[in-house]
């Protein structure tokens, strides 16, 4: 199976892991915005990463909870997530 | 407190939020009609505990501090987090003046119980899930430091930033620790102390305190200095307090509320209530001494009132053995019969009660609490007309703390 994570499901997991409202088609549109502008914290992204690892039952890459964009997040999991398909 | 005159710490801001009242003003109203809002226990998943009654703060609304923070931090902070907001905007210090010089202004709370809802929802994921189902916020959010981390971060106040973990009397230390930092050049301190202990964990760990009420009737659970005394009633909320360089306030045109002018602290062992006798004396000695104050001018005492007879006892000789035979006259005070105890909350939320008793002239009552049965001239019934200038605030942990907190009157 081959499973990707798309902006909804970012936007739903910074929500539901931090409490930061973000719309997904910002996250579309400006995927080089850093988390920090949109006031996810190191910690949040750690949540989110957790998050994902347990619905997926597969690690992410260590470099997952340090990316700095929606963009590089999203490129790094999604082709994690690939890869162990 | 010997500081230069300019630098003696002011109290310019008062936020509270408390079971009877969400806002200075409502609280005042409440303290001083000496209204009891103790209650039967409604929090989620405490009604059938061992503990029937407390204080609880029904009329909090969550969505005064922004979603990321309900998220990522525990009732107590939001209690601190809004506490903040109303005493920052008391003493007219808005975003553009504190972040015109973020260094000047710090942050010190004193926490007794920390996060513990949030902390008992994350160990349920622990020993529920396991540890891959524990959120990351649970390593900051239910530590003591929190609320003032998060004050820190949420209002962009760079200056010095602590906590006191110090028992219950914490929160009087907190204040002075404020003011110490006050006369060491800081200017403003947003200082306090916020609890919500009561979660189905938190209060859990109270049932093993022996001076923790069990008595299921609000008007019957609380009453100290009686005959039917039968230990205290816990609550949750409390205040934040801005102290200030007197300096300061003068030069930016704040109203001066009171003077932080004497504190001292002693330790005499966890539940030695006989002992606290001694230490909450020689505390108020000192605090008297640091303040300049002598006995005869204390014009009225805000009391610990633990509801135990024994630490009840204690505490009425410890008045006469540090103010003499003032110490019969002076009229002494305990609000939190009506509002419960809010552990390090409780002696900041009468150190509000104090600055407004001050400012109304008016002595607040202590509800629920008829026919006193030691020798101190309680104020029950009605508040009491006065002209109090000097409050001494007095506060014992159960862990074996006790403070003493000397207020004098500001500009009204």
């Amino acid at each position: 199976m081959n499973v990707q994570i798309t902006e909804e499901e970012l936007a739903a997991l910074m929500k539901k892991a931090a409490g930061i409202t973000v719309a997904p088609e910002l996250l579309r549109k400006q995927p080089a915005t850093p988390f920090e502008t949109l006031g996810l914290d190191s910690l949040g992204l750690l949540g989110i990463v957790g998050e994902l690892e347990n619905r997926h039952g597969t690690p992410m890459p260590p470099d997952a909870e340090r990316c700095k964009t929606p963009q590089a997040f999203l490129d790094l999991v999604n082709s994690a997530l690939m890869a162990g398909a | 407190m010997s500081a230069t005159e300019e630098r003696r710490a002011a109290v310019t801001g008062i936020g509270v939020v408390a079971p009877n009242g969400i806002s200075t003003e409502t609280f005042w109203k409440s303290t001083q009609e000496g209204i009891s809002v103790l209650d039967r226990v409604t929090r989620e998943g405490c009604q059938d505990l061992p503990l029937k009654v407390a204080g609880e703060v029904r009329a909090f609304d969550p969505a005064v501090v922004e979603e990321r923070f309900l998220v990522q931090t525990d009732r107590f902070t939001h209690f601190a987090m809004a506490a903040a907001d109303l005493a920052l905007e008391d003493a007219r210090l808005g975003q553009a003046d504190t972040a015109a010089d973020p260094y000047s202004i710090g942050v010190v709370t004193a926490s007794g119980s920390g996060g513990g809802e949030f902390g008992q929802r994350e160990l349920q994921q622990l020993w529920g899930k396991g540890s891959r189902f524990v959120g990351p916020y649970q390593s900051i959010a239910w530590f003591y430091a929190a609320s003032t981390g998060q004050i820190s971060i949420r209002r962009g106040l760079k200056g010095p930033c602590s906590v006191v973990a110090s028992d219950e009397a914490g929160g009087l230390d907190a204040l002075a620790h404020a003011a110490r930092a006050v006369r060491r050049g800081t200017d403003v301190m947003v200082a306090g102390s916020t609890e919500a202990p009561l979660a189905p964990y938190s209060v859990v760990c109270q049932l093993g305190y022996g001076e923790l009420s069990g008595e299921s009737d609000p008007a019957r659970a609380y009453r100290p200095f009686t005959d039917a005394a039968c230990g205290f009633v816990p609550a949750e909320g409390g205040a934040m307090l801005v102290v200030e360089a007197e300096r300061s306030a003068r030069e930016r045109g704040a109203e001066v509320r009171a003077y932080v002018a004497g504190h001292a602290a002693t330790f005499t062992g966890a539940s030695r209530w006989e002992e606290s006798r001694e230490g909450l004396a020689q505390a108020v000695r000192n605090a008297l001494a640091e303040a300049g104050c002598a006995p005869e001018e204390v014009d009225m005492v805000f009391a610990d009132a633990l509801g135990v007879p024994e630490a009840d006892r204690a505490e009425a000789l410890a008045l006469v053995d540090a103010l003499g035979d003032h110490g019969r006259r002076v009229p002494v005070t305990a609000p939190k019969t009506g509002i419960g105890r809010g552990y390090c909350a409780a002696p900041v939320l009468d150190v509000s009660a104090a600055v407004l008793a001050m400012e109304h002239g008016l002595i607040p009552p202590t509800p629920n609490v008829v026919d006193v049965c030691h020798d101190l001239d309680l104020v029950t019934g009605s508040a009491r007309v006065a002209e109090p200038r000097t409050a001494l605030v007095l506060s014992r942990g159960l862990m074996g703390s006790n403070s003493a907190l000397v207020l004098r009157h500001g500009d009204r």
